[in-house]
């Protein structure tokens, strides 16, 4: 089949919301279930995309309106594009299920078509290959990201949103500011063109630019002095929508970083921004740590811990060795399945007992055993022990970053994971060793993707490695620019 | 004070490191490595005589078709949050004669300056988000002379889903006929309109998307104006 055809993963999510209005009239329950439907179709787009990309090896490049790059603008499907699309469209889909008991606040019309924009949104910074197009996509994914957040409508939710809005809209206007520079420098906004001429841009131009859209993209990706907003949304948010939030919107941001920092690898200056994330990471993996070690609600501790998760994903990419950027996309990849998995226990929870703080969870393994065990497995992963799929990815960091010559950075992670440690393991103890309470049915549909989420952490443990190879690979395409750029079909433009 | 000074003083270090790297861009240069070829080959290419508006429907005409779907959560996400169950405008003082009378008359002329601007959006300055703009201002001002206007929501909603599904559905006859997403198919495979460039009817798809744009636009931003003017009314 034409490859071009991988340009649905955009065009199906948009034209599907905005079908949205025209189907509205028909109740609330026929909106859920569109939804399902739809998420389900772009999972079958992006298992096939990602089956093309993985057998053939070579990646899809689609050109929009057949305009070849720099002219027009392209997507870039590798082999990282193609496994994340296809863990966006899999995790929207479980959190699609997910919404047909967990989102009851009106109107659910609009709340489908944010769902579905928020996917799209991510899909589409994580696959485009353009630094302009990567800004209209972070904005859809933003912007979604305000409003979802805010959907509620509770007074909590409006203040978390406005903290996100304002925070992501300075991000934004200074992203926008780094693209203006770096286009008045070399004329092109396409990467594969820009990874060309990095090296002719005047050594201030590059540092500053380059400086600004880490710093613009920071926001999204929840980096240190940048992360105040998460925290907040993250609880105020929707269940389903935190889980999508940890599970792959903070990564489309952290993806954009690490690709836009490899991409300009050619540029002056390009070692001291290395060295300024590395540090921003570290310092969010600590302080989000400890933060967390003081939650009272559960839902919020996650929501930190997610953030340090991130903090640690971002210390393996800006580490500038292959190692790292390997090991950093295995995290992520690990990452999204355990939080995907205890976010959706733990918004079960908040839904079934009626909150999220950590009294409800006392007994909650005589009273919703199957729940209790997802959020044990969960926790128990995201700690790191081995047998479960974290402890491959946190080992293969830590070595990374040894290697790299970080050893404080490795030193900070290390303390932080038992701080970790504590927390999780007061909540397990909490889960089991607590309370009483009658047995409460849970529901069968997300049960079933509990299961399943629980039987690929402990498969991944055991067996890491099929997916360690998958990593690998989709590391290579983000550190190897410049089998990146023999890619990318450039047309030779100007001079 | 100290907080104060302390932020001019930092405002001023970020706005000085700023403007040494802007000096390190050469402006006025030929530095138009892209922009060169959009102006070479615009007109044989696109049929467009205005730039502008080819390059941002055609060359990069994904970025449009997001800027699109940003207006659409705009207007989606202020319809979520003040979703109430039963919304009606509170305005008390009604507008004198001459006010009412005015927009009355001027109703029509900005709706037709408006659909102006986005069909000729390949030929003069302007577009579908400027025209629809001004067709939104027209509602705008029946919503600010009369106390109890209010638009025909099912309608706007509807033609605003349908509008944005024409544009990617125009994006998709470009994948069946052309094999590329968004591709122009009026102009370079039916190639109509050749020996039309400069007159209204050319410019292969672009005043066809423009107008889906214009009518979005202005049917969306006047969806926001009227959910921000609304009032939750209990019984």
């Amino acid at each position: 089949m034409n490859g071009q055809y991988a340009s649905l993963l955009i065009a199906l999510p948009l034209i599907s919301a905005f079908f949205v209005p025209l189907i509205k009239g028909l109740g609330n329950k026929a909106v859920k279930y569109y939804l399902i439907l739809i998420t389900a179709i772009q999972a079958g787009i992006a298992g096939w995309v990602f089956s093309e990309v993985y057998r053939t090896g070579e990646p899809i490049i689609v050109m929009a309106g057949g305009w070849r790059p720099p002219v027009g603008i392209n997507l870039y499907i590798g082999h990282f594009a193609a496994l994340f699309v296809l863990i966006v469209a899999i995790v929207s889909f479980f959190m699609a299920i997910f919404s047909l008991k967990a989102v009851e606040t009106e109107p659910i019309d609009k709340y489908a078509m944010l769902f579905l924009l928020l996917m799209l949104g991510a899909t589409g910074m994580i696959a485009t290959g353009d630094i302009f197009n990567l800004f209209v996509f972070m904005e859809i994914t933003s912007i979604t990201a305000y409003a979802l957040t805010a959907y509620n409508k509770t007074g909590e939710a409006a203040e978390a949103s406005l903290k996100y809005m304002i925070l992501g809209g300075i991000g934004s206007s200074f992203f926008l500011i780094g693209i203006a520079l770096i286009y008045g420098a070399t004329g092109t906004l396409n990467m594969a063109h820009l990874a060309i001429l990095a090296g002719g841009i005047d050594a201030k131009v590059a540092e500053a630019g380059l400086a600004l859209l880490i710093f613009g993209l920071a926001v999204e990706a929840e980096l240190f002095p940048l992360n105040a907003w998460a925290p907040d949304a993250y609880q105020a948010a929707p269940h389903p929508i935190t889980a999508m939030f940890s599970a792959f919107v903070v990564k489309a941001g952290i993806y954009a970083a690490a690709r836009l920092l490899y991409i300009m690898q050619g540029a002056s200056g390009w070692s001291s921004v290395l060295k300024l994330v590395v540090t921003m990471a570290a310092l969010t993996v600590f302080v989000a740590e400890f933060a967390a070690l003081r939650q009272k609600d559960v839902k919020r501790m996650i929501a930190y811990s997610s953030i340090s998760q991130i903090g640690m994903i971002a210390f393996a990419l800006a580490l500038g060795t292959q190692a790292g950027v390997e090991a950093g996309v295995f995290h992520m990849v690990n990452h999204a399945i355990v939080k995907a998995l205890l976010f959706l226990a733990v918004g079960y929870v908040g839904i079934a007992l009626g909150g999220t703080r950590i009294e409800n969870f006392a007994g909650l393994g005589k009273r919703m055993p199957l729940t209790a065990l997802a959020v044990t497995v969960g926790s128990l992963s995201a700690i790191g022990l081995p047998m479960f799929n974290i402890f491959w990815s946190k080992l293969r960091i830590l070595l990374a970053g040894v290697d790299a010559g970080y050893t404080w950075g490795v030193a900070l992670i290390l303390g932080a994971s038992v701080v970790e440690a504590v927390y999780y393991l007061r909540l397990i103890h909490t889960i089991w060793f607590t309370g009483e309470g009658e047995r409460i049915r849970e529901n069968l549909a997300i049960g079933t993707i509990a299961v399943f989420l629980v039987l690929l952490i402990i498969f991944i443990g055991i067996y890491p490695n099929y997916f360690w190879t998958v990593s690998q690979k989709a590391g290579e395409d983000i550190f190897n620019v410049v089998q990146y750029v023999k890619n990318v079909p450039l047309m030779g433009v100007g001079p | 004070m100290l907080k104060r000074s302390l932020a001019i003083i930092t405002i001023l270090i970020i706005g000085y490191w700023l403007a040494q790297s802007l000096a390190g861009v050469p402006f006025g240069e030929d530095k138009m490595l892209v922009g060169q070829y959009y102006l070479d080959h615009v007109k044989d290419q696109t049929g467009a005589v205005n730039a502008v508006t080819a390059i941002v429907v055609n060359y990069r005409g994904f970025d449009t078709l997001g800027e699109v779907t940003v207006l659409f959560i705009a207007s989606t996400g202020v319809g979520a949050l003040l979703w109430r169950k039963r919304k009606k405008r509170t305005a008390k003082t009604e507008g004198s004669v001459v006010l009412t009378t005015g927009s009355e008359l001027l109703f029509p002329f900005v709706v037709l300056f408006g659909s102006y601007i986005f069909i000729h959006g390949h030929l003069t300055p302007g577009g579908g988000f400027p025209g629809g703009a001004t067709i939104a201002t027209a509602f705008l001002l029946l919503y600010m002379a009369f106390v109890s206007y209010e638009i025909p929501h099912k309608a706007f909603e509807k033609t605003e889903g349908l509008a944005g599904m024409g544009y990617v559905l125009v994006g998709l006859t470009g994948l069946a006929i052309g094999g590329y997403f968004l591709f122009d198919w009026i102009w370079q495979t039916w190639q109509w309109g050749t020996g039309n460039i400069g007159r209204l009817f050319s410019g292969g798809f672009i005043p066809i998307i423009y107008t889906l744009i214009g009518i979005k636009v202005g049917t969306e931003l006047s969806g926001i104006i009227d959910n921000m003017l609304k009032e939750e009314v209990r019984e």
